[in-house]
């Protein structure tokens, strides 16, 4: 999430993503705005919020990027309630992107705004692009960030009645609250244990993990940051089968990190949810 | 009793009078959730003047599974089978963005015979949709022997899918890197293993000369029907501008003239190595959508054909890592799928979960330009632009 100047973007970047530098370069002088990015084939615009609406209006028209492809938003936090958290601290806030795209040829670039979150508002794209009505309304239930002007405000998806914005990081899943890793006994290895350990450490890693997987087995921050840390690579035809003594492993530690949840059913009731499928050898392994 | 009014007073109630007296009273006609014509749980509250359309009000979300909440707390290869789900319709050409767009993060060449494989598929999955489109489409508006013959063919290309994948509708099939091997075929980095079944390739042909003899079918049959042209010429027309404006894409995009495919324009999977047309239409109205869709079909079949006579020998997968991590980054792969652009905005942290997960599918923009086209057509032209946008409702609730 580092924003580039131009001319580093411009000088790392290999030949091929050319072209999509110059696109980004040239939508940020019409968006009014000299902070771009153009990494991995995505050109990238940063645009001031009090600018929101015009700068959009002013890439349809000069860029001519008609096609409005989504809305949408990413909820910067260092708290999560679910999936792993941050490794770098970042500034709390909401990134609202826009995807805009051509209808002759492969331009499309993003554009993103950067909003606090106690004052999560900003101006609606509807009198824009009329594609923005149901994609704001969707932000502003998942997110909780209020599309001023914008002319139906009821929920998209959810219920009225519902409570909380779903996609925003501190939101739980409840499934999670009840069994953090469905499926791992069967098909993946433990996070902390020795086997994963050591399996991760022999298979070939990206050079940047290298390190961290020569830790030595004593280290226990792998293990207890979260349970969900080392539970990957569950598709490779390679992997070991579970062991039993892996499995009582799981056993003995699902009371403990479930205990958040007070009044946790029983692993042998059904769990209201859509993970139930996923939880059923879990449900084994506890009796 | 009686009082005098002022005149102002008197002339606003005989003004009320008269309209309350000339108009039709209007009103609310609630269709679905479960409505045969609405592909789904689909619930659509139209404000009706007579048989005028006054407004509709499209409520969705019967189906929301939250697969962006629930991809944050999933590996990327766990992932996969999410995707399948979205459009069941094509499940295999819902998981090609998103492979597309973790190998991009991850810097992974995918060898060629993996990329023919999965162009091969996703063309498959591309007429199975096209052909339900086909079968229904036609059986809403009245005419239910079309609906026979398209999804006797189409049954033959879920058949090859099948064979190939071992899924009807979610295949599961990819793989970060390439695609799955065969069963117990070993490992795929030292040997070429059996991968596709055995005749596979001959069969696709004689089902692509079964496809195209069935759009010849259909357009005896429907294409030319009078009753068919009556009931979707000229009907819900979208104008080019509005249809991009509200991201309207793929067939529906094409039958309004904007002659924008992605298949051509981005380079998620070697299109560029085989010939195939752009269909437009001319007129953006439901006869059009309709047309531009039993074109691509035989457009398809062309690429599948031209795919199979060359395809790449060599590895499925390429090197990867044995445990997923994908570097820090974000990005966007879009793809053109049967609906229309399909893409998922990628966020990772360098972890083995992504950090956020955008799904943009092609069937919630498609549909969400509904209230504005039905406005003043009649109740029968719903059943007419429903048919004809071809959505579904898991790609649209997610």
């Amino acid at each position: 999430m580092t924003t580039s100047t131009p001319d580093e973007t411009a000088a790392s970047e290999p030949v091929a993503d050319a072209g999509i530098a110059a696109l980004a370069e040239r939508v940020a002088g019409i968006a009014g705005s000299d902070s771009w990015t153009a990494d991995f084939g995505n050109a990238k615009v940063r645009v001031d919020r009090s600018r929101w609406v015009e700068a959009v209006e002013a890439v349809r028209d000069e860029a001519g990027l008609e096609f409005f492809s989504f809305l949408s938003a990413i909820d910067w936090s260092n708290e999560v309630a679910v999936g792993e958290p941050l490794e770098d601290p970042v500034e709390e806030r909401y990134e609202v992107l826009v995807r805009l795209s051509s209808g002759r040829d492969n331009d499309a670039v993003t554009l993103a705004t950067d909003i606090p979150k106690d004052d999560a508002r900003l101006p609606t794209l509807v009198g824009v692009y009329g594609g923005a009505n149901w994609h704001e309304r969707e932000a502003a239930e998942m997110f909780g960030i209020e599309f001023e002007g914008h002319p139906n405000s009821g929920k998209l998806y959810l219920t009225d009645e519902f409570e909380g914005f779903p996609l925003r990081k501190t939101f739980p899943l409840l499934s999670r609250e009840i069994k953090p890793w469905p499926g791992m006994v069967d098909v993946e290895d433990m996070p902390s244990t020795e086997n994963a350990e050591s399996a991760a450490a022999a298979s070939a890693s990206p050079p940047g993990d290298a390190q961290e997987q020569a830790m030595p087995q004593g280290d226990t921050t792998k293990g207890d940051e979260n349970p969900e840390a080392d539970a990957g690579g569950g598709e490779q035809a390679d992997s070991p089968p579970p062991t039993a003594d892996r499995t009582d492993g799981v056993a003995a530690q699902l009371p403990s990190s479930a205990e958040g949840a007070a009044e946790v059913p029983t692993p042998q009731s059904p769990v209201p949810s859509e993970e139930s499928e996923a939880g059923a050898p879990e449900d084994e392994a506890t009796e | 009793m009686s009082q005098a009014l002022d005149p102002r007073a008197a002339a606003h109630v005989s003004e009320v009078a008269v309209s309350v007296e000339l108009q039709t009273p209007g009103m609310t006609l609630n269709i679905g959730p479960q409505h045969p014509s609405t592909h789904g749980v689909l619930r659509l509250v139209a404000e009706l003047d007579g048989e005028r359309i006054v407004n509709v009000e499209p409520v969705i979300g019967y189906m929301h599974r939250g697969y962006e909440k629930l991809s944050e707390v999933r590996t990327y290869p766990q992932i996969t089978a999410l995707v399948n789900r979205i459009d069941w319709v094509s499940g295999f050409a819902n998981e090609i963005p998103l492979m597309v767009a973790v190998e991009r993060l991850m810097e992974i060449e995918v060898p060629e015979r993996a990329q023919s494989i999965r162009l091969i598929l996703t063309e498959l999955a591309r007429i199975s949709s096209h052909l339900v489109f086909m079968s229904s489409y036609p059986l809403e508006l009245g005419a239910a022997t079309p609906l026979m013959h398209a999804l006797r063919e189409r049954e033959h290309v879920l058949e090859l899918i099948e064979g190939a994948t071992g899924g009807r509708f979610h295949p599961n099939f990819n793989r970060i890197g390439g695609v799955k091997p065969a069963a117990g075929g070993g490992s795929t980095q030292k040997k070429v293993v059996q991968d596709l079944p055995k005749n596979f390739l001959a069969e696709t042909r004689a089902a692509m000369d079964n496809v195209l003899e069935v759009c010849d079918d259909i357009d005896t049959l429907v294409t030319g029907n009078e009753i068919f042209q009556a009931r979707t010429m000229g009907v819900a027309v979208l104008p080019a501008d509005q249809a991009l404006a509200y991201g309207v894409s793929g067939p529906n995009l094409r039958a309004s003239g904007v002659a924008f495919d992605l298949r051509k324009h981005e380079d998620y999977l070697p299109y560029h190595k085989y010939d195939f047309d752009v269909v437009t239409g001319d007129n953006g109205d439901c006869f059009d959508r309709y047309r531009v869709r039993v074109e691509e079909v035989r457009q398809a079949a062309r690429i599948v054909n031209q795919a199979i006579d060359d395809l790449p020998g060599g590895p499925l997968q390429a090197k990867v890592p044995r445990v997923i991590k994908v570097p820090k980054g974000e990005t966007y792969v879009r793809a053109e799928n049967p609906k229309g652009e399909m893409g998922y905005y990628l966020v990772s942290d360098g972890g083995r979960i992504p950090y956020r997960l955008k799904i943009r599918s092609a069937s919630f923009s498609n549909l969400s330009i509904l209230p504005w086209a039905l406005k003043g057509l009649i109740v029968p032209d719903i059943i007419a632009l429903l048919g004809s946008l071809d959505f579904v409702l898991g790609d649209v609730d997610r």
